[in-house]
């Protein structure tokens, strides 16, 4: 909506490389292929080393028993270690800068760390180190990337590219090239990478199955955005209805961002003026009131048509904008009475907050010169004008969602900065406004409490007014599916920790739009059909026989023999055909097959103490 | 409305830098003093006289740091008598005159002062009364 990028730009661009383009070669050179899956499976484990870092921010969990969802990420950790552990003497000696890659399939592989590797980028641009170690947030989202329901969709991404990167990866194993060097030794590494890329995906698939990851939350982590000011809108070129929403909801986001930058001040800064106080208020009162006129002209608009239940809470939206406005209304009157030791400076928030109201005042208003000093008599704009058709209401939903978010926000900010300027005593009255007892010899003074406490009392009520407005707004935006329900989503994400239970939401298909492939041939109907078999009686017998195989491989995982009597895993894979049956049960995604890989007890080690995937030179 | 009259005559009187800062502070603040007054009595936000007032207290916060500002006022503001109840129209042409008066006098002092200070605690209290002025007259942003 922006035109920033977010992070679901980059997990597309992975999945669309891993299936979405058409199915890869499933041949290739074996160590080029390992290398390449090398660099996808570092990724990966950077990822959910990156969970871990965010459980370590809620001081408040370390304490509480683990989760379905704490058990997977370990789970997914220990997969990728083993699974790094393989590829790295599978993938040969690594030179620095890397080769070019030749076959199709690690190109691709290597398209997908790229990807994977700049939206963990992206979503790093959130954080910057902490004065005292860990990671201190730079923005709203940082919340909302560190939040359990973002970490359970992330988790639930990896599983499925990890699923589809070993079924590419198991094919070349499995494969060799006629008259090509055998590298048998390699080939059955790669193989034991990539079951051990399918323990992951099974790992995740128990845990959504326990505890699923709505759609919601999916969207929600899809829809975070790199850590950036967007350009500022051109109003010149704004004469449409979708023109002006996206132009209001650039510059609500501008003003996010930039209304979190300020709260990084210290109460002592210069830039904290009395000047920006008031252009904030004034702003933000026409705003407020912009956003009742919209909000109530969505009620008309949607009182009959394809929206009816979202009538009542934009009427109630209207009026809690209405209100937000009269308050601002009286923070603006009450900051004429006081000044600060500092004034001139405009904060960029508060000239944001201008031209917030310059935009929400053109899409209200019929008339496309309106300014803020035209006046509250020009007409509104028609309701039916604003959306002609019912598929244009979310549009302006959105962009009503996206000012009450950002008009929370720097109500917020402008309460926590007046706060810190109070007590560190730079709000100042003239003297000459004062009762005759207070004898000061200057013509201006320290704020008495009663000018303070008021004025602070006041934007205490804007808060609650404004986030009232986006709570409603937000009802709105859900009910229209807006685009900014995501928003939502992440308030509710970042303000409350949501029962972790089935009913809290269906797991809508597979992560990255695809379903999951449990019905992946299995190595008797691989065969038959690399023979040319048609017949549709021999294809079905091949198939039971198949499915036979997996559930005989899946019982014997629970009735495997102590460790020490047990071969190790990576011998499994000695025979071709031994390899491809054990592929099969992984790749069911069923977590009694993954026994068969892990060791007794190893799911349940301690997440510090295990080796992280080798980085890249 | 008298006050803001009176305020706009005794700024016009005024000679010296400290009276006439004096009065440019005593100026304003009546400026904001009959638009508060106004706002008390309608129920709705009359958005230009919110505007100006705004700016009304950048141009008082400007000459109130100017350190030529006399201590205490020069002049005890004198008493209101009968209330009056001026429209939005009469406020409106009322404060734009002034403004109008407060941008070309102070920038006009501005122009013969010599401490850096006070000249553009001038210049900047001239800018915003020009402001108020262009808000209530069709020329504001």
């Amino acid at each position: 909506m922006t035109g920033r990028a977010t992070f679901g730009d980059f997990l597309q661009a992975a999945h669309h490389g891993l299936g979405a383009a058409g199915p890869p070669p499933g041949r290739g050179d074996v160590e080029e292929v390992s290398r390449s899956l090398l660099r996808v499976v570092t990724i990966l484990g950077r990822y959910v080393q990156d969970m871990n870092t965010a459980l370590t921010d809620m001081p408040s969990r370390t304490c509480l028993p683990l989760g379905t969802w704490d058990r997977a990420r370990l789970q997914a950790r220990e997969a990728l270690t083993s699974s790094a552990g393989y590829l790295i003497q599978s993938a040969g000696r690594r030179t620095w800068p890397a080769a070019p890659s030749a076959s199709p399939l690690a190109r691709r592989l290597d398209d997908v760390a790229t990807s994977m590797a700049t939206g963990r980028d992206l979503l790093h641009t959130h954080f910057a180190p902490g004065p005292q170690g860990g990671r201190a947030h730079r923005s709203q989202w940082a919340l909302t990337v560190t939040c359990e329901q973002v970490n359970r969709a992330l988790l639930a991404e990896i599983g499925s590219l990890a699923q589809q990167a070993a079924h590419h990866g198991a094919n070349v194993a499995l494969s060799p090239v006629p008259g090509a060097p055998t590298n048998a030794d390699r080939r059955r590494r790669l193989n034991a990478a990539c079951q051990w890329l399918w323990v992951l995906s099974a790992s995740v698939q128990t845990a959504r199955r326990a505890e699923p990851v709505p759609a919601a939350d999916r969207d929600l982590l899809a829809a975070i955005p790199v850590n950036a000011l967007p350009p500022r809108p051109l109003l010149a070129g704004a004469d449409t209805i979708p023109g002006l929403c996206n132009g209001v909801i650039t510059t609500a986001e501008r003003l996010r961002h930039l209304a979190w930058q300020s709260t990084q001040q210290p109460p002592g800064s210069p830039r904290l003026t009395v000047t920006s106080l008031r252009q904030a208020a004034e702003t933000t009162t026409v705003t407020s009131h912009n956003c009742a006129i919209l909000a109530a002209a969505l009620a008309t608009r949607t009182s009959h048509g394809a929206f009816p239940a979202t009538s009542a809470d934009l009427t109630a939206a209207a009026q809690a904008a209405r209100q937000a406005s009269g308050t601002w209304y009286q923070i603006a009157r009450a900051l004429r009475q006081v000044t600060t030791d500092t004034r001139g400076y405009v904060s960029p928030a508060a000239a944001e907050a201008h031209g917030l109201a310059l935009w929400t005042g053109r899409l209200a208003y019929a008339d496309p010169t309106w300014t803020l000093a035209s006046g509250p008599t020009h007409p509104a704009r028609p309701p039916q004008d604003l959306a002609p058709r019912p598929e244009d209401v979310p549009q302006v939903v959105a962009a009503v969602h996206h000012v009450c978010e950002a008009l929370t926000l720097l109500t917020e900010t402008e309460h926590g900065q007046l706060h810190a300027a109070a007590g560190a005593g730079r709000i100042l009255v003239p003297t000459r406004t004062l009762p005759g007892d207070y004898d000061i010899p200057r013509p201006y003074g320290p704020a008495p409490p009663e000018r303070t406490a008021p004025l602070l009392a006041r934007y205490r009520d804007a808060s609650q007014a404004s986030r009232q407005a986006t709570a409603l707004t937000g009802r709105a935006a859900q009910a229209t599916s807006a685009p900014s329900r995501a928003l939502t989503t992440a308030r509710t994400a970042t303000q409350t920790t949501r029962p972790a239970s089935p009913d809290t939401g269906r797991d809508q298909g597979a992560p990255g739009g695809q379903e999951q492939t449990h019905d992946t041939p299995g190595p008797l109907l691989h065969t038959l059909l690399r023979l040319g078999v048609t017949s549709p009686g021999l294809l079905a017998r091949g198939a039971d026989l198949d499915q036979a195989s997996q559930r005989l491989l899946i019982d014997a995982a629970s009735e495997l023999p102590p460790t020490r009597k047990r071969p190790p895993a990576a011998t499994l894979n000695t025979t071709a055909g031994s390899a491809a049956l054990l592929n099969h049960a992984l790749a069911s995604g069923n977590p009694r097959a993954t026994q068969l890989l892990r060791q007794p007890g190893q799911a349940e080690r301690k997440a510090g103490r295990e080796p992280e995937p080798e980085p890249e030179p | 409305m008298k006050r803001l009259t009176a305020a706009g005559d005794r700024f016009h009187h005024a000679r010296d830098l400290a009276p006439v800062l004096d009065a440019a502070c005593d100026a304003f603040e009546e400026i904001l003093s009959v638009i508060g007054e106004y706002e008390d009595t309608t129920g709705s936000v009359d958005v230009p006289l919110l505007l100006a007032a705004t700016q009304a207290a950048n141009g008082r916060d400007a000459v109130l740091f100017a350190p030529s500002l006399p201590a205490r006022r020069l002049h005890q503001p004198e008493q209101v008598g009968e209330l009056e109840r001026p429209s939005a129209a009469d406020i409106t042409a009322a404060v734009a005159a002034l403004s109008l008066l407060l941008s070309c006098g102070l920038a006009h002092t501005a122009g013969t002062v010599a401490a850096a200070a006070d000249r553009a605690a001038c210049q900047d209290g001239a800018r915003h009364a020009r402001a108020v002025h262009d808000l209530l007259t069709g020329g504001g942003p």
